[in-house]
């Protein structure tokens, strides 16, 4: 007897057509990586391993290098921020305070890279708005660089990853069981120790995954470190454009975008085994 | 309870609402910038007028680009949700072959850098003939935007209970007239919430946007970008305004009518 | 053997005394002005459908939720305004909340090093509860690799490792299938003679509320309706509420038209009936009340019983419950009467539709005023 499975071809048909485009245009990229570059031309040359072969170079390590740091900061402050707020956002006794908490939390996931790149320009710059303040109160006599700076990108990042990290915390800590914060305050825990005891391992899947997916994000981020980075602050993403539309280094920039593909898949690959891991020892019945 | 959670909440609350000044200060100054009457960007604004926004208005290349981007946005949204509600409803139901490798094709933009993406489109248009359309700008943001309605999609059909279905053809509903009448009614909310996010996240997409658009197809967000590197004047503040006030709008109202957190899976308070 | 290990570990007995507590949530009375003592070592249940407030009132003794109004006393002391952590009651919830990142042993032993109990007396103290609630060997386990009986029996241990004041139960039976509850009330009896814990234990199962209970509280709409032994609960109960909670009841209404000291004559419906006098009974002759009768207190009329007292009814169902056989049937101006006979008399049985005489158990009849609860 065969299963009716009403609309399977009809589904099936349109998500394979899409999905094998894709998979055509990022087998472009894999193409171009092994094709000569052909200097003050868009044309390319036959098969070559050579765009690999100038990756060993200082200056890429430096870039991969400092692409890694400026997202493991990002990921990490955005934990730290986002984890009262996501907590407040599921806890708060009051409907519109989550409503309000929800709204302002997400919102900036939606308003775009340039608008809020562009807002930050606006607040961090010589005569933005904090050294503006700063200078008014006295705290310093002349604006101190924050764009230009890997602090000024951290600062930017940090907020456009946050509402995805607040999902993601928020997800974890809705699911948690408060019956086992209430058992441990009944067994004689004080309102710290369940925090650091109870709910905060509770929550630790979803910390790991918000983590490694802002770092993942992290290491694709292009316009920030464009604009407030200026040319100074470089990351790989910089790089490859750079190298595409600057240099028209079409197979060079291939290689580049192969290198930071995989640097997202890699975390999160590490991401998905630390996560089962977790599961496994923490699956409720 | 007892009073140290008085000073405890208190603390807290005051760290919260510390951590929402520092998310939502440069949308404030952005829209305070806008209303300034000079070039200079002087927070707080030195007087209130409107001349950017009028500038903003009837400055060509944006006025093009935005077009731009409204076809773009309605074309790879409306795409998408078509898209991403079917490959929910095919991946709730069924096991098939292949499915696994479907999936990671159909999730990956997720996790690919917007600019692999963008240039791995780029090669294939160009591969194509196609770099002069709105073909290929289409395709890149329907993968781009696909999987947050498949998302939004899959959490409906997780939440609605099979036995609708059961019971509606067990009363004699053929397979078609189960869709329609039963299972896409009840997943309708997950459907348009993912056809907002969609076109939202479309309207305002760039990195990939910067790769895959010529000049004649620019969408609005490479337009505002190339401004930003010409010019320097509140012009784009007051654009920047304009959106982020609809957004937020956009946002309350969903709120209000779909129930963010129940979108986002955050539903127990 | 069992029995003097665990005296010796509970040292003290505490009484828990409720007094007054109310508790509103906005115009919502969940528990109105409730006054409860118990006694040191005692077993009293809270029984009520949901929503009855029996939850909200052991949350307000465990100190997770603040009472409105009133005070509650622990062991003799004010603990009204005492935080969770510091009350030393022993809670199992309903969910059991068993921590899901710790093991067996972690789980029993995270009270005991709440307390700052030297490493080895924690490890003491833990296995003696672990082995006294038959958990030995699980101690390295996961919470789940464990069946639900023995998560039950962890959420136990847990709670009782610490030595609490007062043991609080939320339900704890209603996650396990029905020969599991039955084995697990047995132990829980058990534990409770074991350790002499003053317990308090939520339910809305009328069944474990009667086999468990020294005193069963039955509550409704956040006010207490009685409190009683069980075989007292069941046999005389204080108003309409606890006589249709508990068990069956038949509730027929009745006209008193006249009483003596010793003798009470009511007429319900065409029937009279004359029953002995209890000396609660304060109606007089020409009040309306409500006789309550249980099925089991309703008979096949025989030649012995009086002519005013049979009744002539129209049998409807048969409903065949093996040990015995709930017979409806419809007696004019009356509604339906429900009656339980013994085994399953094929026999014996009036067939559907055809009239039987029946008669009640005077003995056992219950009068209550008339008045809507």
């Amino acid at each position: 007897m065969t299963r009716q499975r009403p609309f399977f071809v009809q589904f099936l048909v349109p998500a394979v057509l899409v999905a094998v485009i894709f998979a055509a245009a990022m087998f472009n990229v894999l193409k171009y990586s092994f094709l000569e570059f052909v200097p003050g031309s868009l044309n390319v040359g036959g098969f070559t391993l050579e765009n690999f072969t100038r990756i060993n170079r200082p200056i890429y390590y430096w870039v991969l290098l400092d692409t890694f740091i400026l997202s493991f900061a990002t990921a990490f402050f955005a934990l730290l921020l986002s984890y009262p707020i996501s907590f407040a956002l599921v806890r708060a006794e009051r409907n519109w305070v989550r409503s309000v908490l929800v709204v302002l939390a997400i919102t900036p996931l939606f308003t775009g890279e340039i608008v809020r790149t562009y807002s930050w320009m606006l607040v961090l710059g010589s005569d933005g708005v904090v050294n503006t303040a700063l200078k008014s109160l006295g705290v310093i006599d002349r604006s101190v660089p924050i764009m230009y700076t890997r602090v000024g990108v951290v600062i930017a990042l940090v907020q456009f990853a946050m509402p995805v990290m607040i999902i993601l915390l928020a997800t974890a800590i809705s699911q948690i069981n408060r019956d086992c914060e209430k058992a441990a305050a009944n067994l004689g825990a004080t309102p710290n120790t369940v925090f650091w005891w109870v709910t905060i391992p509770l929550t630790l899947p979803g910390i790991l995954s918000g983590f490694v997916v802002v770092f993942a994000w992290t290491m694709s981020a292009f316009s920030t470190p464009q604009l407030i980075g200026g040319g100074k602050v470089l990351m790989i993403s910089n790089v490859v454009y750079l190298q595409g539309f600057s240099s028209f280094n079409l197979p060079f920039a291939a290689v580049l975008s192969l290198v930071a593909l995989f640097a997202a898949l890699g975390s999160l690959a590490l991401m998905k085994l630390l996560t089962a891991r977790l599961e496994q020892n923490m699956a409720t019945s | 309870m007892s009073k140290g959670t008085n000073m405890r909440s208190i603390l807290f609350w005051t760290a919260v609402v510390a951590i929402l000044v520092y998310m939502t200060l440069p949308a404030v100054v952005v829209v305070a910038t806008s209303f300034n009457p000079t070039e200079v960007m002087a927070f707080p604004p030195s007087g209130f007028s409107l001349r950017w926004y009028e500038k903003a208005l009837t400055y060509p290349d944006f006025q093009a680009a935005f077009k731009n981007s409204l076809i773009v946005m309605g074309m790879s949204s409306t795409l998408a949700m078509l898209l991403g509600s079917s490959f929910a409803y095919l991946i709730f139901h069924y096991n098939f072959r292949g499915r696994g490798l479907l999936e990671a094709a159909l999730w990956s933009p997720l996790i690919v850098p917007h600019f692999t993406t963008g240039f791995g489109f780029l090669l294939l248009g160009s591969h194509l003939n196609l770099t002069q359309g709105f073909a290929v700008i289409v395709m890149a943001h329907l993968l781009l935007v696909t999987p947050f309605v498949t998302r939004a999609v899959f959490v409906s059909l997780s939440n609605v209970d099979p036995n609708y279905a059961r019971a509606a053809a067990n009363l004699g509903a053929t397979p078609t007239r189960v869709m329609f009448k039963i299972t896409v009614p009840l997943i309708l909310p997950g459907m348009i919430g993912g056809w907002l996010i969609a076109a939202i996240l479309s309207l305002t997409e760039f990195t990939a946007s910067l790769y895959v658009t010529a000049s004649r197809t620019q969408t609005l967000p490479v337009a505002m970008y190339n401004y930003i590197r010409e010019y320097a004047d509140p012009t784009i503040s007051a654009i920047s305004a304009l959106l982020i006030l609809s957004t937020t709008a956009i946002m309350i109202i969903a709120n209000h009518f779909l129930g963010l957190r129940r979108i986002l899976g955050i539903d127990n308070g | 053997m069992m029995h003097q290990k665990m005296t010796a570990i509970t040292a003290l007995e505490h009484s828990v005394e409720i007094k007054a507590v109310s508790k509103t949530f906005g115009a919502f009375h969940a528990v109105n002005n409730v006054s409860l003592p118990i006694r040191a070592g005692e077993f009293v249940t809270l029984l009520g459908p949901s929503g009855c407030g029996k939850t909200t009132l052991l949350n307000m003794v465990a100190g997770f939720i603040d009472p409105s109004a009133g005070a509650i006393h622990i062991g003799g002391v004010d603990v009204t305004n005492v935080p969770v952590h510091l009350r030393d009651t022993g809670m199992v919830f309903q969910s059991y909340a068993l921590f899901p990142h710790m093991n067996v042993f972690d789980n029993v032993a995270f009270g005991l090093r709440q307390r700052k109990f030297s490493k080895s007396e924690v490890t003491r103290k833990v296995m003696q509860t672990i082995e006294m609630m038959k958990l030995s060997g699980m101690e390295g386990r996961r919470i789940s690799q464990l069946s639900g009986g023995q998560q039950q029996r962890v959420a136990l241990a847990r709670a009782i490792a610490i030595q609490p004041k007062v043991l609080l139960l939320d339900e704890p039976l209603s996650a396990l299938d029905k020969s599991l509850r039955a084995q697990m009330q047995v132990e829980l009896i058990e534990m409770h003679r074991n350790t002499g814990l003053t317990t308090i234990f939520v339910t809305h199962d009328q069944g474990e509320a009667l086999s468990l209970s020294d005193r069963i509280v039955v509550m409704n709409r956040g006010q207490i309706q009685q409190v009683a032994e069980p075989i007292d609960l069941y046999s005389n109960p204080a108003n309409g509420f606890v006589a249709s909670f508990i068990g069956e009841i038949n509730a027929l209404p009745a006209a008193i038209y006249q009483a003596s000291d010793r003798e009470i004559s009511l007429a319900i419906g065409d029937i009279r009936m004359t029953a002995p006098r209890r000396p609660e009974w304060k109606f007089g002759s020409g009040e309306m009340v409500k006789a309550f009768v249980r099925p089991e207190h309703v008979r096949m009329a025989t030649s012995a019983d009086a002519g005013s007292n049979v009744v002539t009814g129209e049998v409807l169902t048969h409903i065949y419950q093996g040990s015995h056989t709930i017979t409806r049937l419809r007696i004019d101006g009356l509604g339906p009467i429900e009656m339980r006979l013994p085994g399953g008399d094929v026999v014996g049985r009036v067939p559907v539709g055809m009239p039987a005489q029946i008669a009640f158990d005077l003995s056992q009849v219950i009068l209550l005023a008339d008045n809507p609860n």
